[in-house]
């Protein structure tokens, strides 16, 4: 007998310890007495006096779910009024922001410690990890005590929100096409600067194109934002249109691209000096040579119309949709 | 297909509890004794449902509860409220109309 009792305390001690402080007296004493009532109704219909408590207990179910029903406590951490919301919401962090996050953190690290790229590709990666799994966590507490909190009520829901049909995408796949063929293009030309035997020094050794010395950080730069910008064509095909924000994530890339090239042309940092004096081209790749100003000149026409044309054309899109 | 029809009878079911309560509990009784008469009339339902529901509307003031201590056992005894009567009048129009809504609908179908 005192075995029997104990299931009934131990289940009612579990049910008022998840309930506010207040009630905790009455429901104990109110939950005993009915316990005690179905095991008599069990006992006199016939059931087994030993297995009757067990078996009403059973029934009655997990203690948390019972206390969660008398103190009238939602058992879901976010419920269907804040759900629509609470996903929208995941989706702009993981897919805008946390791209943005983490190229920012990488371009700290690359430009703090030029010679490390291994470990700012580290920190980056390692980034990723606690920015997506804070962006999770923030996003879902917040979520869960507004929804414990009765005072909300979730915004009424209005058409203009709708999203502008896919059809006639705006993105030609002959553009994305022309984007992907630039960026391979580019990625091409700096294994080409490096292998292609132009050019042998005394010893045989191929004379690279481009300037050593950019290997401990810009020419694994350039190949990164390549291929960031293969990334971003890709997105941009999925997207079928372009919006406010991938005209800018075009802006961010675009200038990722073209300032330091620019910079590197400017102050004659680019070409490896024993090929120009191999080729002996030195003048035309100087600061203010030929090559050099149509260099920059293609590449600020070429980043202008594309950062323009990414916004003219959200802005497009834009107006089509309003 | 069985689950499908439980399902959708404890969906059609599911408010008539708190109408149910309210009409029985013009006599006052305590939980055990409540669900046993639900029960008895048709109307079965979980004490882990229905002990709850009785807090709920014992909160919103639509039954109201005392105490018996004559007994060794001590129980909460509840009584629907003036309130409690007026929804309970409400809800059983409601159904009264629904029924003949539906009644109507069905005739009108296989006419």
């Amino acid at each position: 007998m005192t075995a029997a009792s104990t299931l009934t305390d131990r289940y009612v001690f579990a049910v008022q310890r998840s309930l506010p402080e207040a009630q905790r007296a009455e429901i104990d004493r109110e939950l005993r007495g009915t316990i005690a009532d179905t095991i008599d109704g069990r006992i006199e219909a016939g059931t087994d006096p030993a297995s009757a408590e067990r078996e009403v207990i059973t029934e009655l179910g997990d203690p948390y779910r019972l206390a969660a029903g008398y103190a009238d406590r939602p058992l879901h951490l976010i419920g269907p009024a804040l759900f629509p919301d609470y996903i929208r919401l995941l989706k702009v962090l993981y897919i805008v922001v946390l791209p943005i996050v983490v190229a920012a953190i990488l371009l700290g690290q690359l430009l703090s410690q030029p010679d490390d790229i291994g470990g700012a590709f580290g920190t980056a990666f390692g980034a990723i990890i606690s920015v997506i799994a804070h962006f999770g966590f923030w996003t879902t507490l917040v979520f869960a005590i507004i929804e414990r909190s009765s005072t909300y009520k979730a915004q009424a829901w209005n058409p203009s929100t709708l999203p502008q049909l896919p059809v006639g995408s705006s993105i030609k796949l002959s553009d994305t096409a022309a984007s992907v063929a630039w960026m391979a293009t580019i990625l091409a030309a700096i294994a080409w600067g490096q292998f292609w035997p132009l050019f042998r020094d005394a010893g045989g050794a191929v004379i690279p194109f481009f300037d050593q010395a950019l290997w401990s950080f810009w020419l694994p730069y350039f190949i990164f934002i390549a291929l960031a910008e293969l990334g971003f064509q890709l997105v941009l095909y999925r997207a079928r249109r372009w919006t406010w924000p991938l005209a800018l994530v075009n802006v961010v890339l675009g200038a990722a691209f073209a300032v330091p090239l620019i910079w590197l042309l400017l102050t004659e940092q680019l070409v490896n000096p024993a090929f120009l004096d191999a080729a002996n081209i030195a003048p035309l790749f100087a600061g203010d040579g030929v090559v050099t100003i149509v260099l920059v000149v293609v590449t600020i026409s070429t980043g202008l119309t594309d950062v323009v044309a990414g916004f003219t054309r959200a802005a497009r899109g834009e107006r089509r949709a309003s | 297909m069985d689950d499908i029809e439980s399902g959708h009878l404890q969906e059609l079911r599911r408010g008539t509890v708190v109408l149910a309560c309210l009409l029985i509990l013009r006599t006052p009784d305590y939980g055990y004794a409540l669900l046993e008469r639900l029960a008895a009339a048709g109307l079965a339902v979980d004490g882990n449902t229905l002990y709850p529901l009785l807090r709920r509307l014992e909160k919103q003031a639509l039954l109201t509860s005392e105490w018996n201590t004559d007994e060794a056992r001590p129980r909460k005894f509840y009584r629907t409220s003036t309130a409690g009567e007026t929804l309970a009048a409400r809800l059983l129009q409601d159904w009264s109309d629904l029924t003949r809504t539906l009644d109507d609908i069905d005739h009108g179908d296989s006419k």
